[in-house]
């Protein structure tokens, strides 16, 4: 448990917040655990004990919606314009003319290894058959990513202009990246209409918050030397803001625009969910439909192929200012509009071409041979990771001990050795003055013979207020309580437990296994080089197209959801270690090594300590994106959250779907505060 | 095509039927039409043909994509006009909202015959030698059961959103599975192509028509015929203690369509109306498109061509 270390206790004979928060833990857990046969609403929160929530919000925002229905039917008209022009645009062009156009923009901006990225990725979309489809995408991401940028820049400035309302719009911003898009899908609809116009509002209301907290994080670590010199020259707020401080933030911002555009490019999928607009996402629905890997995986491709050309050349345009030589520019554009008029009667319509259409058969076959050739080994790590890992965190050792998984019987008797055992640690580390982590340890055994699942609501939610208390003080203590209790009285408490256990092995997970990528893509650039496209690809791909193979391998469960899952938010996690390494300050580490220091203690002593806050960021990310995820891993049959918003979508039942994205997001939301909290007592310890 | 299948709904019976509708007027033309294109091949040949139809009669047709759980609220906005192929056993409750709202009305049945029930794909006969009898089931649950369902059976039930056929049935036999939903139809395909090529064991829940019932070879379950009592009265079937012990009921496929569709283009209402495919004609039509890799256009503009005695009366009747 994280509380361990963070602070000794201050006099003697008096107990630290840790050690208090970490014995109220314990007392409660106890107390629970002996009534727990007695009172089984220990567990089990009664349904009479429900308020009808829902309901409620069902009820008060379809009012509401009816309210602003025609506000935002008159906005939905004013998007098709933008919408149809870039439609237009796009596909109003000529194929030639516009791979030549990329093409020139690729070697103005990057010279000749650009130029050659855009013209063979358009090249592979037009031998994948889906250019049409591609384009209708393509105009869709062109609207909403402005419109993203504009918001979360909007939302990024306010923050930093005006402290006090800081807290609430990093709430606004949790939630707009918490709350599942499809819980206000069906709201959304009845607002603004059908048809892009959807898509095109939920892609921009999810790529909205990584501009904004990368614009916060940037302007905050503006050098307060280049603030006070902005301030001297005697520029207004306005000047010195847009003059100065976000120039001098560019680097972080870009990270935002970037992250901006993978997420709108992510969004895709959901946008065809939808429909109205024949677009590659639609393709990914209809052949993840089929189950054909290798066509899902081809049309998932060319979503990939635009985002890593719309990153690499937008990353060049802001961190080089070198520009290549113009008149090849006009050459590349003016050969393309020569080839397209020349050739116009012999082109090939885009649409019939299926070129690489036996590629796709042959990852087909090729995934059928892989999962015929390693299936029984895969199924038997399955079953291991699923008996010993999976099955006693939920249900706890009491009920995932039984003579067909462990080989025996879990009997009272070991329970007690168990927490003997526990105990008899606990009081070890407490003797050498390690007071906390007896204490997290005896609470720890706790939990795993009971099992996340099955935990008395008292406990969990004595749990939270203690890590609040500890984390932020009484306020995140409350709001903590505050917020589960809100769970609790929905009725959505099994559910919210099952989805809690779920994104909480995954984040774990993907935290070591992302933060040690992400140390070594630091040490070497060659595992950079390698992981960045695939860290692209995760982000980008419509997860969809990863459902399949995995359920062929490992069939319909939390296993493979656990999969999905991790698959996703490791990447954050990934990119932000390594981000954060990188960039600490040339002064310091020249300081670190004319100091004498060797390159491991400049890792552990300069760049570490710096990068820690981003590291944080990246953290948060991953906790964030798991619980996005939940919704796309119920497409696998998970119970949980992710479920009930399905259920709500199918049954356009919008409190329902509202009450449970809401759930989601107040889980991840507590969680990213503990997070944040501890980071920011670490800060405080590490004086940075 | 199952040679099993029965109740084939002949489109010719729908031209006699609707010989007696009167004429209808076109109304206006220079609008086109907006059909709904759902997510699987069978709905966009009903529709397509559908289309095509309207076509023949001199309207203009689009075709929008529009995701199937989420059309009732654009088609009572007049966003779509159409949706030619609903199945009553996964319909969102929303299209009941719609209908009572009055933006949607129901366009009468496509005349498709569709069954669900427990299947399986042909080699798990193999594996549980009593199939295709329900009894035989009771002892084979250990060769299904996998890590997450052990010591019971695994099936593999619809996604929680198209309700929990499979869980009722296992409850109502009283037979040791327990039912996973699946989450998505893709999910559900993934299982039974994974169960065909590793010819591992797979109970699922499944219907026709659909092309992966000969693609890879599901067979169904026999179940007792059941009624109306069966699913209230447990004291019906095989288990005295629970309802729900006795076969699928069957599910009806239907058109609806936006509530201004009659005034607007009159003609093309009746032409929808009586618009009736069977499962003789759209199976073949979709092997055609996802086996044989056709088009959904060229497959349909084939059997139109082929097919003109069957659809041409229901287009004469409405306009002439």
């Amino acid at each position: 448990m994280s509380i361990a270390g963070i602070s000794a206790p201050i006099r003697r004979g008096e107990f630290s917040p840790g050690t208090t928060a970490a014995i109220a833990t314990l007392i409660a857990g106890a107390i629970c655990l002996a009534l727990e046969p007695l009172l089984p609403w220990l567990v089990q929160w009664p349904a009479a004990w429900t308020l009808p929530a829902t309901d409620w919000i069902g009820v008060s925002l379809t009012w509401f919606l009816e309210g602003v229905k025609p506000a935002a039917r008159a906005f939905s008209e004013g998007m098709r314009y933008p919408m149809d022009w870039a439609n237009l645009a796009l596909n109003g062009t000529p194929w030639p003319m516009l791979i030549g156009i990329v093409t020139a923009i690729g070697w103005v901006v990057g010279g000749l290894p650009m130029a050659a990225l855009g013209f063979f990725g358009l090249l592979f979309v037009l031998a994948s058959g889906y250019w049409l489809e591609s384009m209708n995408t393509l105009a869709l991401v062109a609207v909403s990513v402005p419109l993203a940028l504009i918001l979360g820049g909007a939302i990024g400035i306010l923050a930093n202009e005006f402290p006090r309302v800081k807290s609430t719009l990093q709430v606004i911003l949790d939630i707009m990246q918490t709350v599942p898009t499809f819980a206000y899908l069906t709201p959304i609809l009845l607002l603004f209409g059908f048809g892009p116009v959807v898509g095109l509002i939920a892609s921009a209301i999810y790529a909205a918050p990584p501009m904004a907290r990368n614009l916060i994080l940037g302007l905050e670590r503006v050098e307060p030397e280049i603030k006070e010199a902005a301030i001297m020259s005697g520029g207004t707020r306005i000047q010195q803001l847009f003059q100065v401080e976000i120039p001098s933030a560019a680097t972080q911002i870009m990270v935002g625009v970037n992250q901006s555009l993978m997420a709108a490019l992510s969004m895709v999928i959901i946008a065809a969910v939808i429909g109205g607009f024949n677009d590659i996402g639609w393709e990914v629905l209809l052949t993840m439909r089929k189950a054909q890997f290798g066509q899902a995986l081809l049309a998932g491709m060319v979503i990939v192929v635009f985002a890593i050309l719309i990153d690499r050349i937008s990353g060049k345009l802001a961190t080089e200012r070198k520009r290549h030589d113009s008149r090849v520019f006009l050459a590349i554009i003016a050969f393309s509009a020569i080839f397209a008029v020349a050739l116009r009667t012999y082109l090939p319509d885009p649409s019939e071409l299926t070129l690489l259409a036996p590629v796709a058969e042959s990852v087909d076959q090729g995934l059928t041979d892989f999962t015929r050739a390693n299936g029984a080994w895969l199924g038997a790590f399955k079953n291991n990771a699923v008996f010993f890992v999976l099955l006693p965190i939920r249900t706890g050792l009491d009920q995932a001990v039984l003579p067909f998984t462990w080989g025996f019987a879990w009997t009272a008797k070991m329970s007690a050795l168990l927490f003997i055992t526990g105990a008899v640690s606990g009081l070890i580390l407490a003797w050498q003055g390690r007071l906390i982590s007896g204490l997290s340890l005896v609470i720890a055994t706790g939990m795993i013979e009971t099992g996340i699942a099955d935990l008395p609501w008292p406990f969990v939610l004595t749990g939270a207020a203690a890590l609040g208390w500890v984390a932020g003080g009484r306020r995140l203590s409350l709001w903590c309580v505050g917020l589960l209790a809100t769970i609790l009285l929905s009725g959505l408490w099994e559910r919210a437990l099952l989805s809690l256990y779920l994104c909480g092995t995954a984040v774990i997970a993907c935290a070591m296994a992302g933060g040690l990528i992400g140390l070594a893509s630091f040490f070497s650039p060659l595992v950079w080089k390698i992981m960045r496209p695939i860290c692209d690809m995760l982000q980008t791909i419509p997860l969809f197209v990863f459902l399949i193979p995995v359920l062929m391998v490992f069939q319909i469960g939390e296993f493979s959801a656990f999969l999905a899952i991790c698959a996703y938010a490791i990447v954050p996690m990934i990119r932000y270690t390594r981000h954060g390494l990188v960039n600490t300050p040339e002064e310091m580490i020249e300081a670190a090594i004319s100091s004498g220091a060797n390159k491991w203690q400049i890792l552990r002593d300069v760049r570490a300590p710096y990068a820690a806050p981003t590291i944080l960021l990246g953290l948060n990310q991953t906790i964030l994106y798991a619980f996005a995820m939940l919704v796309i891993a119920a497409l696998i049959g998970t119970t949980g959250l992710g479920q009930s918003i399905y259920l709500a979508l199918a049954q356009a039942d919008v409190g329902m779907g509202i009450s449970a994205g809401a759930a989601m997001a107040i889980l991840a939301m507590i969680a990213d505060r503990l997070v944040q909290g501890f980071a920011e007592e670490r800060r405080r310890v590490l004086g940075l | 095509m199952k040679p099993h299948m029965k109740n084939l709904v002949a489109i010719t019976a729908a031209g006699f039927m609707c010989g007696s509708a009167i004429a209808a007027d076109l109304g206006d033309i220079d609008d086109p039409i907006k059909l709904a294109v759902n997510e699987w091949t069978g709905q966009h040949i009903s529709t397509h043909v559908a289309g095509q139809m309207l076509q023949a009669a001199g309207y203009k047709v689009e075709y929008v994509t529009v995701g199937y759980m989420n059309m009732y609220q654009a088609m009572s906005d007049g966003d779509v006009h159409a949706a030619l192929e609903i199945w009553s056993s996964n319909v969102s409750d929303d299209y009941a909202k719609q209908v009572d709202a009055g933006g949607v009305v129901e366009l009468g049945d496509l005349g498709l015959d569709a069954k669900e029930g427990i299947a399986y794909p042909a080699h798990v006969a193999e594996l549980c030698p009593g199939l295709p009898k329900w009894e035989s089931l009771r002892d084979c649950a250990q060769v299904f059961a996998t890590a997450e369902t052990i010591p019971s059976g695994r099936l593999v039930d619809y996604p929680a959103d198209w309700g929990t056929p499979g869980a009722d049935r296992m409850t109502g036999f009283d037979l040791p599975f327990k039912a996973v939903p699946a989450g998505s139809e893709g999910a559900l395909i993934t299982e039974l192509r994974a169960s065909t090529e590793n010819k591992s064991p797979l109970l699922i829940v499944f219907w026709q028509p659909h092309w992966a019932m000969s693609a890879y070879d599901v067979q169904f379950v026999d179940l007792p015929l059941g009624n109306e009592e069966c699913f209230n009265d447990p004291a019906w079937g095989a288990n005295p203690n629970a309802t729900h012990d006795c076969d699928f009921a069957p599910s009806r496929i239907f058109k609806a369509g936006w509530s201004g569709l009659q005034d607007k283009w009159p003609a093309a209402y009746q032409i929808l109306s009586n618009y009736q495919l069977g499962v003789a004609d759209q199976q073949p039509m979709m092997g055609a498109v996802d086996v044989d890799g056709g088009s959904v256009e060229d497959v349909v503009s084939t059997w139109i061509a082929e097919n003109e005695s069957t659809w041409k009366p229901v287009v004469d009747a409405a306009i002439n």
